[in-house]
Parts: structure tokens; sequence; C-alpha cells
């Protein structure tokens, strides 16, 4: 053997000493054992303390939001008797068929006689009992069937804000008087709200209804994700794939992360000068919410997106590139759908965090008490979140249950949002 | 060592990586329709200078080469030339198999497909069939065809990257240490498909295996630091190495 083999090694003379075997049943191995099963144990508590610490406020979440929030989407009626011959409404049979019949209806004075019918039915004060709009019920009901005009006949029509409050247990002490007689005379009755889920914003909490900010969450939403989506994937594809590593590179990268730290509210200020200001969009608009949040997420987007890139084995690149595929051949038959669950999971983060934004869509001026559901991107809107904190700062008691019912509105999409995105994202899994 | 009718030409080529020289000038010439072996030292810059031969180096941002190279006596790094025909002209096959995560079918039909060489569905089976059998594999996976390539054992993968390599009709395959991460049946498997693919493309192999370089090919560089060191036909090579550092090589003084 060569001198230089054994250059490192002890002087001469230092035998090492013959190898004692390790003995594995001493008291401190059997200590070491059990510290290291106790560990084990210690940290499966923990584990499992901590998901059923969040499960557990997960849950009374959803439970405090259903118990106050389920009432929202009930109304309580009032039956009410009308006798039609006695209103003696200035209307013809003929007028009553084909479409001007609600317009005459209305010029008959309808509102005035279902009025006048309730006074009648509960005597003085009774057409406070009622809804505002009930006698649209009624004309509803007229339109269906003409024939009533004839006669004698009782309508289920909405209950006014104060008896619903009353019914539920929360109205003043008249009201409840006034309901504890209408229950007596088996008059009230509890139906769904289905105007909950057609109308929009009203300053009656009992003719509220979700759908106008529900279109506008919709519409933004879909202007977020069609802007968001494709820039922040083309952006991300660009710095992986095309960018060379320079100072300009890098710079767009610290910029990136940092913007997707940035308070969102700065975010609406941008939108503000941006879009309102500078190009001069329509205010409070779906179009401008959802610029705005594109805004906001399309730093996540573009830093999942990366991630997921970065994370595709080199390997398959090369074996693309090694059989000619071209830079845009091997990003979008191999990279891209690899990377795709990655941008999903980013996408869907993103998308979560704009559904439940408030604070831009304020700046931009999506506060605006708005009574109809918007008919396109320029008209002025209002979104879920928004919606819940305008409602939530009413002092009128009805508004606390109807906030209840849009938050779990809101929950709802937010869920739908979060399964079409998972199903889309396990279509889309490879395994390699 | 020069031949009459070269399939590929090296002159003077270096490598950088950055700052870094791995390859440093080498001569060569590739013949037409033989099997030529790479051998030397980890890092000594093997893999390197096979992939200047397909312009592979070209995704290494940091990597720049300098020399000349030539495929048929046309130079392969000139403005004139595209690298996507080059690549199909000169395929590769890499130390791991890395089958894409897709199906048998497609693994092997994606090259012909990119490069419009079938003009019907039926032409593209009839590629897919050829090159299968060609790698020795169709009688295994002509079943399961729609079964994803990463479902196949590692043997069966690197012989379904060579039928991917071969479908598009290189005329030359480029293997950097093909069966490194296989057993020696496997091994055996992939060396009797070198020595058929033979003759029909030229061939270069990179591999550590001394025994493996004296079975399947017919000639042999022997690579140090960056090197070429001697190039010769194999059996000089493994028998009378007229370069002291090759003989210290294959008789395993250092690698
Ligand atoms: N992408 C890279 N960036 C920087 N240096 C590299 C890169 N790839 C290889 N090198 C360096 O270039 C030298 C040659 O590497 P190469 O991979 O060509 O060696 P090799 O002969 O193929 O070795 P092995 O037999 O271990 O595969 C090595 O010193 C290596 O560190
Ligand atoms: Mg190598």
């Amino acid at each position: 053997m060569s001198s230089t083999l054994v250059a490192g090694a002890p002087a001469i003379g230092a035998e090492p000493a013959a190898r004692a075997p390790t003995d594995w049943r001493t008291d401190a191995m059997r200590g070491r054992i059990r510290r290291r099963y106790a560990a084990e144990r210690r940290f499966r508590l923990l584990g499992l303390a901590a998901v059923t610490l969040s499960c557990g406020f997960l849950l009374v979440l959803l439970a405090s939001m259903l118990s106050s929030g389920l009432g929202g989407f009930q109304r309580t009626d009032v039956r009410l008797s009308i006798d039609f011959p006695a209103l003696n409404l200035p209307v013809t049979r003929g007028q009553l068929r084909g479409s001007g019949a609600d317009l005459a209806l209305a010029g008959a004075g309808l509102q005035g006689a279902v009025g006048r019918a309730a006074v009648q039915a509960f005597g003085e004060g009774g057409d406070r009992y009622i809804a505002d709009r009930a006698w649209l019920t009624v004309r509803d009901a007229v339109l269906a069937d003409p024939g009533l005009l004839t006669r004698r006949t009782a309508i289920d029509v909405p209950a006014s804000s104060g008896i619903d409050a009353a019914a539920r247990g929360a109205g003043r002490a008249d009201d409840e008087a006034v309901v504890a007689r209408l229950e007596g005379l088996r008059l009230l009755s509890t139906a769904i709200n289905w105007d909950f889920f057609t109308r929009a914003d009203a300053t009656d909490p009992g003719a509220v209804g979700i759908w106008g900010a529900l279109k506008g969450s919709l519409l933004t939403m879909a202007v977020t994700l069609l802007v968001a989506f494709p820039v922040g994937v083309l952006s991300a594809i660009y710095l992986e794939e095309y960018a060379g590593r320079n100072r300009w590179t890098d710079l767009i990268e610290v910029s990136i992360n940092n913007l997707a730290a940035v308070p969102s509210i700065i975010f609406g200020l941008l939108g503000l000068a941006v879009f309102l200001n500078t190009l001069h969009l329509p205010r409070s608009a779906p179009l401008v919410g959802g610029l705005t949040l594109a805004l906001m997420i399309m730093p996540v987007i573009v830093i999942a997106g990366r991630n997921a890139i970065k994370a595709v084995p080199p390997s398959i690149r090369d074996a693309a590139f090694g059989i000619g595929a071209s830079r845009i051949q091997v990003v979008f038959h191999h990279v891209l759908p690899l990377a795709l669950p990655g941008i999903l999971t980013g996408t869907i983060i993103g998308m979560a965090r704009a559904l439940g934004e408030t604070a831009p869509l304020l700046m931009i001026g999506m506060r605006a008490f708005i009574a109809s559901p918007p008919g396109g991107l320029a008209d002025p809107a209002t979104v879920l979140p928004v919606q819940i904190f305008l409602w939530s700062d009413e002092v009128s008691r009805g508004f606390v249950e109807k906030t209840s019912a849009a938050i779990i509105v809101l929950l709802a999409f937010l869920l739908a949002m979060n399964a079409a995105a998972i199903y889309l994202r396990n279509k889309f899994e490879t395994r390699w | 060592m020069t031949f009459a009718q070269p399939k590929m030409t090296a002159r003077d080529v270096s490598v950088f990586y950055g700052p870094k020289q791995a390859v440093k000038s080498v001569t060569i010439d590739v013949p037409t329709d033989e099997v030529t072996a790479f051998i030397g030292p980890s890092g000594c810059g093997k893999s390197t200078f096979l992939r200047t031969l397909n312009r592979m180096n070209d995704t290494i941002p940091a990597a720049r080469v300098e020399g000349q190279i030539a495929l048929d006596g046309e130079d392969i790094y000139s403005a004139g030339m595209d690298v996507v025909q080059l690549r199909a002209r000169v395929g590769m096959v890499f130390q791991k198999p890395n089958p894409f995560p897709k199906s048998i079918f497609e693994n092997v039909a994606y090259g012909p497909r990119i490069h419009g060489l079938a003009r019907h569905k039926s032409d593209l089976e009839a590629i897919v069939q050829r090159s299968l059998k060609r790698a020795g594999l169709w009688d295994e996976v002509k079943d399961r065809l729609s079964d994803s390539g990463t479902a196949l054992s590692g043997g069966q993968q690197q012989r379904l990257c060579i039928a991917r390599a071969i479908a598009v009709d290189p005329e030359v395959i480029l293997m950097d240490e093909p069966c490194s991460a296989l057993d020696p049946i496997a091994t055996a498997r992939i060396e009797e498909l070198i020595a058929e693919l033979r003759g029909n493309y030229a061939i270069v192999i990179v591999t550590h295996n001394m025994q493996q370089a004296a079975r399947v090919s017919q000639r042999t560089a022997f690579f140090h630091l960056g090197q070429l060191v001697e190039y010769d036909a194999t059996d000089t090579i493994f028998t009378a190495p007229k370069e002291a550092r090759t003989k210290d090589y294959i008789t395993g003084r250092y690698g």
C-alpha cells in the first residue's frame, strides 16, 4: 500500500481498539426509545388539537351564520281577504287580457284598494300590517286568474317589516300584540322568500334581495378572471421560459412579490386614478371593479404560475427539446399541462380573495345604493361583500337577518367557485 | 482521426460555463453507420461535448460554444441552421429515462406529429408501430398503447425513449449513458438494440462502462479534463492505446 493512502491516519502505534458491539438493551437505549415514542405521540396530539380547533371555528361560524341567516330566506305572509266587487275597481275584462293588464290594474288604483281592503279586514291601521309591495302579490294573483275580480277571496300577502320582525319575536310591543291577534285568527304563515333571490337592494328590509349584489359579483369576477388569468399566466410563462436572468428580471420579480403584499385599498386608489379619472370608465361598474381586482390578484397568479412552471421536471423539457420541439411547443404541449394544477391553485386563492374584497371596491364607487340588478358590465352595481357591509350598517332590525343571509349566499358562491376549480385541477392533474 | 465521409465534424470546439471551460479545443469526426463511444472520468466534459452536437447547450443560458461543428458539412451553429430541424436530425436519448407523462402512443407519435411527418392517422400509427418494433418494445406494449409511458419499467421506459427518438427518423442518435439507470438484463437489451440500429444511424454513446464501450462501439474517444486525449478504433484503444493517460484510465488507475 502506498504511503499516501494512510497519510491522514492516526500516528503509528495508536492502534484503534477492537470494535465493541453496541448494546441496544441498556437502560439509556430503552429510555431513548420511550422518549421517541412519547415525542411522536405528543406531536400527533398537538396536530389533532390544531385540526380540531380550526374545524371547530369553522363549524361555529357556519352554525351561527345558518341559525341567524336562514330566517332571512323566509318571509311572513298575512292572509288578506279582499271583497273585489265591493272595491269597485274601474277595469274591464277586456283590459285584463294582453300585455297592458298590469298597467291597467295599477291605473285602476289597485294599490290603494288593497290598502283599503286591509283596513276593512283588520280594522283601523290594518294597512300597516301588510308590506308596501303587498298589492303586487294581489296583482299577480288577479293576472293569473281574472275571475277573482268577481268574488270575495283570500290571498297570502307579505307582511310589513314591523309585523315580520314581531313574528320572529324581535318586534315592537304594539306589533307583537297585532301578531298575537293575527295568529289567534290563524292568518299568519311563513313562506320562502323567493323575492330575495330576484330583487336588489331596497330601503325596506322586507323587500331587499340579493340578486343585484350576486349578479354584480358574478360580472365582476368574470372580468377579473378573464383579465387576470391570461395576463398572469402569460407573464409567468414569459418570466420563466423566455426572459433571461438579469438585473431587469430580478427587479420585476421583486416588484411582483411586493405587489402581492400591497394592501388591497391601495389597488382601489390605483383603480380610481387609472380607470375612473384617466380612462373615464363608468363609476360603480363591474367592469372597473373587475379590472381593479384583476390588478390585485395578478401578482398572486404570476407567483403561483412561476412556481408551478419551475416545478416541472427539467427532464421533460429536455425530452421535448431533444426531439426538436420549438420553445412554444415545449411550453404549451408539456410545461403548461403539467403546471396547470399549480396555476389553478394560485388562481383559486386569488379569486377567493377577490370575491371577498370590499375596500378597493368602495374606492371606485361600488358602495352606492343600487335598487336594480346591473344589466351589463357598465351598469352601476354592487357586490356581495359590499352589500353585506352596507346592510350590516343599517339600523333597522330586519337587516340583521338579511346580512346573515347574504353571508350565506357569499359562502355558497365561494364554495361553488372553489369546487369548480378543484374539479378542473383534478381533471388536469397528471402524474409523472 | 478523420474519415473520408464523416457524418459530423467538430473543429476546435470549446465550451464554457460562464468563465469555466468544460471542453477544451476538441477536434473529432463522427463516422456514418458506426457506433462511437465517449469514455472518460466523471466531469471530463463528455456530456457537455455531446450536447453541442445537437445544440442542447442552447437551453443552458450560461453555456457558450466556440469552434465549428458540421453535420454533413453544414455548420450547425451558423445563422441559417434551424435548431428545431437540427434536433430532429440529431436525436438524443438521456441518462435518466424521461418519457412524457402521456400515453405510450403519444410519446412516440409526438415527434412525427410536430414535424409533420405523417399525413394521415394511419401513417402515424405505422410510424409508431415501426419505431416501437425497432426499439424492441412492440411486443411488450402493443396491447396497452394508451397506458401512460411513465407506468413502464425503467428499461422499458428507456426503450420507449429510444423509440421516440427514432420515430422522427434522425440521422444521428446521441446517447448519454443510456444504461446507467438500468439493471444488467435491461442493459443487455439496449446494447442489442444499439447493435441492431447500427448501420441505419450514426450513433454516439457516452458510457462509464469499459466493457460496454468495447462491446457496442467501433470507435472510442477518451476524454480527460475537457480534452480529447485519444480517438481510435475501439480495438486499438482497448488493446494498444498510444497515450499513457488512456492506458491508465482503461486499466483502472483513476476515474
Ligand atoms: N449546467 C452547468 N453549469 C455549469 N457547469 C456545468 C454544467 N454542466 C456541467 N458543468 C461542468 O462542466 C464539467 C463537465 O461536465 P459534464 O457533465 O460534461 O461531465 P461528464 O463528463 O458528462 O461527467 P459524468 O460522466 O459524471 O456525466 C464539469 O466540471 C461540470 O461541473
Ligand atoms: Mg455526463
